[in-house]
């Protein structure tokens, strides 16, 4: 095991991979907090497999794909912000259209660009262990904004959550930020593709929150939480990637999945006792 | 003089030929205490949602605070306002302590530099609640009353001119009521703060507000404390079938002091 580690630290791609895979978990976490107490586990889903439109636009025009997609996702998020607006048409629905449209759009492009060449199971499934030197700078400006935006806005989004007409009659822009917050969501999940791939990015938005849901007795013990279980899953990921040959963002996210497997466990046990004791 | 806290003019809702409220009229001084009362559907809540800007009136205006509110200026306007509304909690699993819950009303809380939660105003709303021991509590483990009393605190943290109150007592028992509206009392005496509150019984808050509007789509009535509602009035507004009882002389009620069937 010890040399397993030791081999894992020396390799030159997984200690590439690590120092960004560990900000894709923090950023992941933070916004999976926002993506839980906002409601918006469905809409990550659906953004995320939207944005696969995005690179089959960025594909068959020769566009640079990253930036192109993140474009997409945060168009589609918006948009999908702005439906339920919309009479007849509810979020999820909205949702459930954009995404399957979107990705069969993404599908039809990736495969008419026949003389492209696109990895396309890097994109469905993500490999952080090729990012490039372009896509590392571009995902530590995104992550660098998104972390900016949330320190700045966490506490008005935490109060549109809990009680969005207390919060609207607190004089905050309740509509403006619940755009922002759509935005910001958009662009998380470009962040995430790399690691995860467009398919399992929704773990990543999700799986660390739900972690920590079970355990945090305040706003400020739950993001704590949500980062440590993020880190954590993510390190048990790249090792188990290491170890096995696995993808690796399929590792990270089933990782989590046994995390939270563990944690409710652990969480049900707790309560039991203390049912018990009573 | 200064200008009155609320003052509603000709306030029309919804469409014309069948208006959710219409030609609302009512002007509320420092200090008032108004209670509302009238059956499900007649717009009470709607119009306390009209008064803190939630929705907008499709004629007649509000002034508070002496200035007309529109969207440009509703924020500013809206420090002064506290409001305790029904649809209780969007997310009511998130892991929140009281005093986070009660920090949610203050302005400064949303700007992240603020340390808010060391406000001394949390304690003195919590205080004023019979919460103050609960500070730390998670608020998911509370009771439905002692939710309500955090809810209230919130509405109270900023220290309002005006406070707007849906059906506050919902969830509270006898006694929690009474307190409360007690409370409500003293700080419209004490603060000059005013409240419109909605209510459905009318016997329990008649001895503390200072006047009763009895609502269904139009005032129909709007009587100060001491003065007798007709019974004509409940039948407009409940229809004939209902069932009248008076009860202590002296407070707001209905007419005649005798039990009435129909």
């Amino acid at each position: 095991m010890i040399e397993m580690l030791s081999e894992f630290i020396a390799s030159p791609v997984m200690r590439d991979a690590l120092l960004p895979s560990l900000l894709i978990a923090v950023v992941t976490a933070s916004m999976s907090v926002m993506v839980m107490a906002h409601r918006l586990s469905y809409l990550t889903v659906g953004v995320s497999h939207a944005s696969l439109a995005g690179l089959g636009i960025a594909v068959t025009l020769a566009l640079p794909l990253l930036p192109t997609a993140t474009l997409f996702a945060v168009l589609i998020a918006l948009l999908l912000a702005l439906m339920p607006r919309r009479k007849g048409i509810s979020e999820d629905a909205g949702t459930g259209m954009l995404f399957a449209g979107s990705m069969a759009l993404g599908i039809i492009l990736i495969s008419s660009a026949s003389n492209a060449q696109v990895d396309l199971f890097g994109l469905l499934f993500g490999n952080i262990l090729t990012i490039s030197e372009q896509d590392r700078i571009w995902l530590y400006l995104l992550a660098g904004l998104i972390l900016a935006v949330l320190a700045l806005a966490s506490r008005a989004w935490w109060s549109i959550a809990f009680d969005p007409m207390t919060a609207e009659t607190s004089g905050l822009p309740v509509a403006g930020l619940r755009l922002l917050l759509y935005g910001l969501v958009g662009l998380t999940v470009i962040l995430c593709v790399k690691l995860a791939g467009i398919v399992l990015t929704a773990g990543l938005m999700v799986l660390p929150a739900a972690c920590a849901w079970l355990w945090g007795r305040s706003l400020g013990s739950l993001w704590l939480l949500s980062v440590v279980f993020s880190m954590t899953g993510t390190i048990i990921g790249l090792l188990w990637s290491y170890a096995h040959e696995w993808p690796s963002g399929a590792s990270v996210v089933l990782a989590l999945c046994v995390l939270f497997t563990l944690s409710w466990g652990a969480r049900e046990a707790v309560s039991r006792l203390g049912t018990t004791r009573d | 003089m200064s200008a009155p806290v609320v003052r509603i003019s000709h306030l029309r809702f919804g469409p014309v030929d069948h208006p959710v409220l219409d030609d609302i009229d009512l002007t509320l001084e420092a200090g008032h205490f108004l209670g509302i009362v009238g059956p499900n559907g007649a717009g009470k809540s709607t119009l306390l949602n009209i008064v803190a800007g939630l929705i907008k009136p499709d004629a007649g205006h509000i002034d508070l605070m002496g200035q007309c509110l529109r969207r440009f200026n509703r924020p500013h306007l809206l420090r002064d306002v506290g409001f305790l509304h029904q649809l209780h909690d969007h997310q009511p699993s998130m892991p929140m302590r009281v005093r986070d819950v009660v920090a949610m009303g203050l302005r400064a809380y949303h700007w992240p530099w603020n340390r808010t939660a060391k406000s001394e105003a949390i304690p003195q709303a919590l205080s004023l609640v019979d919460m103050a021991e609960h500070a730390d509590a998670d608020f998911r483990h509370l009771s439905g009353g002692q939710r309500q009393r955090v809810r209230l605190a919130r509405a109270l943290v900023r220290k309002p001119r005006l406070l707007l109150l849906d059906e506050p007592s919902a969830a509270l028992d006898t006694v929690r009521q009474e307190k409360l509206f007690r409370l409500l009392r003293n700080l419209c005496d004490e603060t000059g703060m005013a409240v419109i509150m909605v209510e459905h019984d009318i016997a329990a808050i008649s001895s503390h507000v200072d006047s009763v509007a009895c609502l269904n789509r139009r005032i129909h009535h709007h009587a100060m404390r001491g003065e007798n509602i007709p019974e004509e009035i409940w039948r407009a507004m409940y229809g004939n079938h209902i069932h009248i009882v008076a009860h202590d002389a002296g407070c707001i009620g209905c007419g005649p002091g005798e039990h009435q069937h129909d």
